[in-house]
């Protein structure tokens, strides 16, 4: 997608990974920039709409792709 | 007789541990997701669910241990001997271990239940280093370089390690049955009313189920193993719930099963499998999971070999001695809770900063300090 500032793949990973992996790719982004990640961890689902309420970093989207987990994440 | 009353014991610890699991599927209840949360999102509510463990089994076990239903100063925890070397190194280990393994012993068997062979390879790795540390090669190791740091506390005087008989030794007070009411009465409630003043714990109903159930669990097994398991001539050992040790007698169960007999803590460890598994099937949440990246299995290799090694070390994993432990209210045990806490918070913010490509050693001075440091600012 292009307006997808980054991409960050967390497949295989499961929890704390994907979550800290993403706090440090958005940390090194721009407001406004996008931050897409892809998971296979079920566990991510609820750990990804949990950090976006707590950070203010807004989820735009969270699917699934066969067993693949995608979040868009828009930096805050 | 003595056949069936071991089959009864294990018969009920396993649907004891049936319920424990499909309930802990559901509700996603992981000590180390708490510490997680907490450290990297500043989310309490995980947490708040394993206060809320806490403090349930404390008031249970406390209210069956003063009215002289139950005697705690049989199980391990309670003990004259002091492992204080045990306690902080192997709680730091198992702290370390459960963050790097993908969750403490508990989840690591719910997660081989659903599915997970991640899970499934550090049930093994902490099973054989946990066997290993009580009868193995190890053990060696424990004896010559942990049991050595292990104080006497009947040379200073005590009978057992209870919070109320340390404290109350220390200010050189008589332990009498009202002042032990006391503590017990004065722990559950800091422990259940922190956990109530977390509004993430309160509106969910999930965190909330997960805390009742394992606190309620835990006071079901101190009834199971001391008050049915009890038998003049053949009594059971008096215990909670555990992860480390029972995982490798489960192991060497099944390895040497005609030889062997049923106890009340492989029946637990199969239970928990065996409910996680029902539940995910029933629910269709079951799905194969496997390493897909070569740091992930080294990472998850380490973790349950320092889990096993950790845990035994400590006597418990984090609800092994973080509820089971605490419900006796054993000073030990709140050091080796403490420790674990530690161990994985530390390792969780050591993590984060080797992503920035720092080196190991800068990475793990970093992330001691944003723990121990209360003011620094995480960034």
């Amino acid at each position: 997608m292009s307006d997808v500032a980054k991409e960050l793949d967390t497949s295989g990973l499961n929890c704390p990974m994907p979550i800290l992996r993403a706090k440090k790719a958005l940390k090194e982004l721009q407001t406004g920039d996008i931050l897409r990640v892809t998971a296979t961890d079920p566990g991510s689902v609820k750990d990804f709409e949990a950090f976006a309420k707590q950070t203010g970093n807004e989820l735009l989207e969270s699917t699934t792709e066969g067993e693949t987990f995608i979040y868009r994440i828009q930096k805050a | 007789m003595e056949i069936e009353h071991i089959h009864l014991i294990a018969g009920l610890g396993f649907a004891l541990a049936f319920v424990f699991g499909a309930v802990l599927n559901k509700t996603n209840f992981c000590t180390m997701g708490a510490i997680s949360d907490w450290v990297n999102m500043g989310l309490k509510g995980r947490f708040g669910a394993w206060l809320l463990a806490m403090g349930i089994a404390v008031a249970g076990a406390q209210v069956l241990e003063l009215t002289g239903v139950i005697d705690l100063t049989e199980s391990i925890y309670r003990g004259t001997a002091f492992g204080l070397g045990g306690f902080i190194i192997g709680g730091l280990m198992f702290g370390v271990g459960m963050t790097l393994g993908g969750g403490c012993g508990q989840r690591t068997l719910v997660r081989v239940g659903s599915g997970n062979l991640k899970s499934l390879v550090v049930f093994l790795v902490l099973g054989l280093t946990a066997y290993m540390t009580l009868r193995g090669i190890i053990g060696v190791l424990r004896l010559e370089l942990i049991e050595p740091m292990t104080i006497d506390l009947s040379e200073k005087g005590l009978e057992e390690q209870g919070l109320a008989s340390v404290v109350l030794h220390w200010f050189n007070v008589e332990v009498s049955t009202g002042l032990r009411w006391l503590f017990a009465i004065v722990a559950s409630i800091i422990l259940i009313g922190s956990a109530l003043r977390i509004d993430e714990l309160r509106n969910d109903f999930n965190n909330l189920l997960g805390g009742i159930v394992v606190g309620l669990a835990v006071v079901a097994a101190w009834i199971i193993t001391a008050v049915i398991g009890y038998d003049d001539f053949d009594p059971v050992p008096v215990e909670g719930l555990s992860f480390v040790a029972p995982i490798g007698n489960s192991i060497s169960y099944l390895m040497t099963y005609t030889g062997a007999t049923i106890t009340f803590a492989i029946a637990v460890t199969l239970g928990v499998i065996a409910g996680s598994f029902v539940y995910s099937i029933v629910t269709r949440t079951f799905r194969i999971e496997t390493f897909s990246q070569r740091g992930d299995m080294i990472n998850h290799l380490v973790g349950g070999a320092l889990m096993g090694v950790g845990g035994v070390l400590a006597l418990g994993c984090t609800v092994g001695q973080g509820v089971t432990g605490l419900s006796t209210l054993a000073v030990g045990s709140i050091v080796a809770t403490l420790s674990i806490m530690l161990g994985s918070a530390i390792t969780m913010r050591v993590a984060y900063h080797r992503m920035d490509e720092r080196g190991v050693f800068n990475s793990l001075m970093a992330g001691t300090a944003d723990i121990l440091i209360p003011w620094r600012k995480l960034s």
